[in-house]
């Protein structure tokens, strides 16, 4: 050490150690990277509280650090990732479920809804697919297109849009919208400070943003919240912060300005109507379609009902017309009904005066009692069967009175007068327009009768075959009487001889009369009371006497009486 | 094919077949009648260069004609990578504008790529640009051509050139 080392060690030897110190940190390598380490914490602590600047310096290297650790050992980060990847996948897979069934829902909505058929037939107007129409009408406001604009010669940095959007060719909207703006500032604004920020153009609203060196210059259609140009702004802010260098000096070559359709996606925002509005503009379409089917369902039902009530109606008077029949209620559930009341039995069926009516038997229970009506259809319907009423006869009562009219046979009439009185409710009967109806048929059989004639050969013997034969006409007289006497007829009977000429008249007339005796007595045999017609004689004058077989004869001669009526 | 994106400007006097040059040319995109009430019209044209591999699209804008820019026209010439200066070959007057124009940009915004297009060559009674006019105009802009936007002569070479001059700027620039 020389004295010039001497005199510096005297002088600044406490400096010199820290000199050397201070060299040997900054020379040695592992004292440096400890030193680092020992602040690197804090320095990124600080750093990330500070602003976003950390974040953006890591991105790319931290990214690319990635990329080459996942390329070199997959299998690693692999391993690490499956018990994240799950989940990942499910929350995943349940979120487009989730979407999906909402679009179906919506799609559903939309599709069965009156405003979704107006809907459709608007987007067919327009000539643009349906599910695109729907969700103009349904959004609140969707960012359609964003362009990225070099401020300093208008050329198109970047441009991004909806597959959906129609563009014309965006380099040269780019530079007339540079152009209209750079125009409008000329013209409009003195100091030249203005700028086009807002214009409406129909259902779009084209917004700019305004950085140092690129205008943001978004498409929107619908209505958007302020709060989107504040989002705007800080897209462009962060656009700015990578690439504002770049995007000053860009001339047109994109490959400057990598990976910036990344951040101008993000502006291609989208948001949905709110519900409250939705609901303001009234109940959708699933709603209408539920209130339709449940106004048809109502008017339905009570077109129903009603119709019901008139069958209810319908039925009630039916019955009440019906004799013999008392209804006392009639319960009705839905469409069908229950009837309660007396019912005499000779009376209709509750069934059959509702199939009358054309209300289906299997829609009416019955629940009757049964009593005896005086009501006077009933009335003569008892008196019927228990007269036993033959066909042609009518009965029909007013009142206390039983009336008949027709024919009846007399016996029939008899029994009718002697038992009408035990008829509940009939206390008179009226005959008047009740006739016999037998005479005739009687009257012919005796006409028939009259005429047969029963011969004898000498004195008072019959010709062979001819007592037989007035044996016959006594057993077939004998039923006409009894017959006859049931219709209300006596018969009178009168035998009436005869003989020819050979003798004298008187003995002839006398003949004849045992000749009509003998007849009376066949008949009285039968229970026949036969009147002889006594003949004081009887003459040939004008003949000569002749045996004549023809004139050797007896013959009824039967009357039809009528029978006086009982009292 | 990498996509480059250029912006271009046709200046010129009134008259002189700007608007007639470019639509030879391009794509229209907009109406006309952006000319006459904001003072620009915007086109596009792509053009390959396969050797550079490279797809220039310029986006051309048509600036309304005058002799003197004002304001907003110069706003509209703001970052533009070329010019397509055009002057009408029948008045020889528009060559002074021109130049006047040339000068009020090259002092607005610096010096630029740029091709003059002598129009209307095929109006040859009525041509007022002799040869040795023309030799000198091509010494001074670089690219000078006798065009003519009726028949399209030498439009479309003229422009390409103006896209091949911006490619190589830029890559000088690089």
């Amino acid at each position: 050490m020389n004295d010039l080392d001497q005199l510096k060690e005297l002088l600044f030897g406490a400096e010199k150690q820290a000199l050397d110190s201070i060299s040997e940190r900054v020379e040695r390598r592992e004292i440096r990277t400890a030193d680092v380490a020992d602040i690197l914490p804090e320095a990124i602590h600080q750093s990330h509280q500070k602003d976003g600047e950390l974040v953006e310096s890591l991105t790319q290297p931290v990214g690319e650090c990635l990329q080459q650790a996942l390329r070199d050992e997959p299998e690693t980060y692999a391993d690490a990732l499956y018990p994240v990847m799950g989940p990942a996948i499910r929350k995943s897979i349940m979120h487009a479920l989730r979407n999906f069934s909402q679009q179906i829902n919506e799609a559903v909505e939309h599709s069965v809804s009156p405003t979704g058929l107006k809907w459709r037939w608007q987007a067919s107007r327009a000539g643009i697919p349906f599910g695109e129409y729907v969700l103009q009408k349904t959004m609140r406001y969707r960012v359609e297109q964003a362009y990225l604009i070099s401020r300093e010669n208008g050329l198109l940095v970047d441009h991004v849009h909806h597959e959906s959007s129609k563009i014309k060719d965006s380099d040269a909207v780019s530079a007339m919208f540079t152009a209209i703006q750079d125009f409008v500032k000329e013209s409009f604004s003195p100091d030249r400070t203005g700028r086009l920020e807002s214009a409406d153009m129909g259902e779009f609203t084209l917004w700019a943003v305004h950085g140092p060196h690129a205008l943001l210059v978004c498409v929107i259609r619908g209505v958007p919240p302020k709060s989107l140009r504040a989002d705007l702004s800080a897209i462009l802010e962060r656009i700015h912060f990578r690439y504002g260098d770049a995007i000053r000096e860009y001339k047109g070559d994109t490959s400057t300005v990598p990976d910036v359709e990344d951040e101008l996606e993000r502006c291609l925002r989208f948001e949905a109507r709110d519900e409250s509005t939705k609901k303001r503009e009234g109940p959708p379409g699933p709603v209408l379609v539920l209130l339709l089917l449940l106004a048809l369902a109502a008017v339905f039902f009570g077109v129903r009902s009603w119709m019901y009530s008139q069958q209810q109606e319908e039925l009630e008077a039916a019955l009440n017309a019906t004799p013999g029949l008392y209804v006392t209620s009639i319960d009705r559930d839905g469409g069908h009904f229950t009837v309660r009341g007396l019912r005499d039995p000779l009376a209709m069926n509750v069934a059959d005066v509702a199939e009358s009516i054309d209300i289906p038997s299997d829609r009416v229970s019955v629940s009757m009692q049964p009593f005896q009506s005086l009501q006077p259809e009933i009335l003569a319907e008892r008196a019927a069967r228990m007269l036993g009423k033959p066909e042609s006869v009518d009965f029909r009562v007013s009142g206390t009175t039983l009336h008949a009219s027709g024919q009846a046979p007399w016996a029939w009439r008899q029994q009718l007068r002697s038992r009408f009185n035990s008829l509940v409710g009939i206390d008179r009967l009226d005959v008047s327009g009740l006739q016999g109806n037998d005479r005739q048929q009687i009257a012919d059989r005796v006409a028939g009768l009259n005429q047969r004639q029963f011969f004898f050969g000498s004195g008072v013997e019959f010709l062979d075959g001819d007592q037989a034969r007035l044996r016959e006409f006594a057993t077939e007289l004998a039923g006409l009487v009894d017959e006859a006497r049931e219709f209300g007829y006596l018969v009178s009977v009168t035998a009436k001889g005869s003989a020819d000429s050979v003798g004298s008249a008187a003995a002839n007339a006398a003949l004849a009369d045992r000749r009509a005796t003998v007849a009376a007595q066949i008949l009285a045999a039968s229970g026949i009371n036969a009147r002889i017609l006594s003949q004081p004689e009887l003459g040939f004058a004008d003949e000569p006497p002749r045996e004549d077989v023809s004139l050797r004869f007896v013959q009824f001669d039967l009357q039809l009486e009528p029978l006086p009526d009982s009292p | 094919m990498t996509p480059v994106t250029s912006k271009v400007c046709v200046v010129g006097d009134f008259a002189v077949g700007k608007t007639s040059v470019v639509e030879r040319f391009v794509t229209n995109q907009f109406s006309e009648k952006y000319l006459s009430t904001v003072g620009v019209k915007i086109d596009t044209k792509e053009i390959e260069f396969p050797a550079l591999a490279v797809t220039h699209k310029l986006v051309i804008w048509d600036v309304a004609g005058s002799e003197k820019f004002g304001p907003a026209e110069m706003a509209y010439l703001r970052g533009a990578s070329g010019y397509i200066f055009v002057a009408d070959g029948t008045r020889p007057a528009t060559l002074k504008a021109v130049e006047r124009l040339q000068n009020q940009i090259t002092e607005a915004y610096g010096l630029a790529p740029a091709v003059l297009l002598v129009n209307k060559r095929d109006l040859t009674a009525d041509w007022d640009v002799s040869d040795e006019r023309f030799d000198a105009l091509t010494t001074n802009y670089g690219n000078a051509y006798r065009t003519s936007a009726k028949t399209g002569d030498d439009v479309e070479r003229a422009i390409a050139r103006l896209a091949e001059l911006i490619i190589e700027n830029d890559m000088r620039g690089k």
